[in-house]
């Protein structure tokens, strides 16, 4: 791609062809593709699409009140879910990378063992487990059990990826800390993991955009998430594919919401160079 | 340097060996004594164990025999001396190890602070000192991406020094610098020993150890080839392999 060669087309039309506009309209092309390809499928099933009455199931106005409806009371219980999960998942995550990489060798078997027992099981049997064999016996509540096995599930990878960024910080900087005098817990705390966050920002990211999308799990121990809720109000409506393009949606804001202030904070606190 | 009053033993070293867990045998039989207020420059060959030596009296590497004792404190698996040694032994990387996400200021006064539980304002009094003394305070906010490889050396230096250690270790200070930037890193440590620092150097810099070196040892495959003054180092050396190497960098 040399200069001469850029020099002999005209500028307006390079420029066009390499600016944003360009990418937002083939994505809506593509998109309105889709839209027709789904209205001629949905045309021949002979279903009766009827938009004007999913939104009386996201909100209502009851005596000039704002009064929430069943999918945005699931939209509040999928939040709380998942920001416990998150908070839980993260610990849980950064214990057992400290826990891999201690010089114990005990600390470095239960760290170990946990990792491959979760991450070889479906996280659909763990709920299961959770909720029907250890809530009963040690008597914690369905939405315990819920965030428990969210938690613990997703925790195991995080684990992996916090040990993967501890692990790429050039060894120099350990022997730095060790040579001034620093402990290890003060090394980690001021030098190592600093550094170490910053890089696993984006698999940080996409793990924590898996947890909300595997909240919706949890519907099948009975918690009436954003899911859980669609699937009530499908029962009753059967406005089956209104709801569940609403339901994805809803989902699709928080992801997109969480990406975007983890972005923000990415640039924020990004090491000068 | 001739008529400078050396002090007791800082540093004492009885036949140390270590070997890699690849079979490398590092150090044999290693021994030496260093004064209060000595330069001692090491040389030789790669692989003939200075770094690890180095490496050895602060801790980094672990020895498989022998003893060394840093100011009257043993090198051993107690805690509170291995902790006691790090603080009194400073060290200087050949790759400067700097503190990438703070800033130089930072950098210096992290460890005093949290080591030597020494305030902020006399921590940060401390390093605006030590910047003048390696010549540059005007970078104290910069970061270490926006020095040059000298004044990331000068600040590791500082850095090193805020810890006010009785021994400075330098491994290979200057070999990833470019040429001419070694002369303002050099000065700093001339400066030093100058001022009385044990200083234990690793370095291909003859010029540094002819003007300033009490003592040059020359190590290969773990052992002390030949030791002696500078100046009868480089003028009359008396090994074959001393005179070899030598003529292959002199």
């Amino acid at each position: 791609m040399s200069t001469a060669m850029s020099q002999s087309y005209p500028n307006i039309w390079l420029k066009l062809k390499r600016s944003p506009v360009m990418d937002i309209t083939k994505f809506l092309m593509v998109v309105a593709v889709l839209i027709w390809v789904m209205a001629r499928g949905t045309q021949q099933l002979g279903y009766n699409w009827q938009w004007y009455q999913v939104p009386k199931y996201i909100f209502q106005f009851q005596d000039g009140e704002f009064a929430f409806g069943p999918l945005l009371f699931g939209l509040a219980v999928t939040f709380r879910i998942t920001a416990w999960g998150l908070l839980l998942s993260m610990t849980i995550g950064l214990v057992t990378a400290l826990l891999r990489l201690s010089n114990s060798f005990l600390a470095r078997i239960v760290a170990r063992g946990y990792l491959e027992l979760i991450r070889n099981t479906p996280l659909l049997v763990q709920i299961f487990f959770l909720y029907f064999v250890l809530a009963p016996i040690f008597g914690f509540s369905r939405f315990f059990a819920g965030v428990l096995a969210l938690s613990l599930f997703e925790g195991a990878y995080v684990s992996e990826i916090f040990r993967a960024g501890i692990v790429s910080i050039h060894k120099g900087q350990w022997e730095a800390s060790h040579s001034l005098g620093l402990s290890i817990f003060d090394t980690y705390r001021c030098i190592i993991l600093p550094q170490a966050i910053r890089r696993i920002l984006p698999p940080l990211t996409s793990q924590a955009i898996s947890l909300i999308k595997d909240s919706a799990l949890v519907s099948t121990i009975a918690i009436y998430d954003l899911t859980m809720e669609g699937r009530v109000v499908i029962a009753e409506t059967f406005l089956t594919f209104e709801i569940w393009f609403t339901v994805a949606f809803m989902y699709l804001i928080i992801t997109i919401t969480l990406s975007i202030v983890v972005n923000t904070l990415e640039n924020r606190f990004r090491i000068q160079t | 340097m001739q008529d400078k009053e050396l002090g007791d033993y800082i540093v004492t070293v009885e036949k140390i060996g270590k070997t890699f867990p690849n079979g490398v045998c590092a150090l044999r039989d290693f021994s030496t004594r260093i004064r209060r207020s000595e330069v001692v420059v090491i040389i030789g060959p790669s692989g003939s164990g200075k770094s690890t030596f180095l490496r050895c009296l602060n801790g980094l590497e672990e020895i498989d025999s022998g003893s060394i004792l840093i100011d009257g404190t043993p090198l051993d698996e107690n805690k509170k001396n291995r902790l006691e040694i790090r603080k009194e032994v400073g060290m200087v990387f050949q790759s400067f190890n700097l503190f990438p996400h703070k800033t130089v200021l930072e950098n210096i006064t992290l460890a005093p602070g949290l080591v030597r539980k020494k305030g902020k304002d006399e921590a940060r009094k401390m390093a605006m000192d030590l910047l003048m003394k390696v010549n540059i305070p005007e970078k104290a906010d910069s970061y270490p991406s926006q020095l040059s490889g000298g004044q990331q050396q000068r600040v590791a230096i500082a850095r090193a020094l805020a810890m006010h250690p009785k021994v400075m270790m330098f491994d290979e200070a200057t070999s990833a610098l470019d040429p001419e930037m070694i002369g303002e890193v050099l000065d700093v440590m001339k400066n030093l020993a100058r001022e009385g620092m044990t200083m234990i150097v690793v370095t291909h810099e003859m010029g540094f150890a002819r003007e300033v070196s009490d003592r040059v040892i020359f190590m290969e495959d773990g052992c002390i080839v030949e030791e002696g003054t500078a100046a009868h180092f480089f003028s009359n050396p008396q090994k074959e392999r001393t005179k070899l190497f030598l003529s292959q960098i002199l």
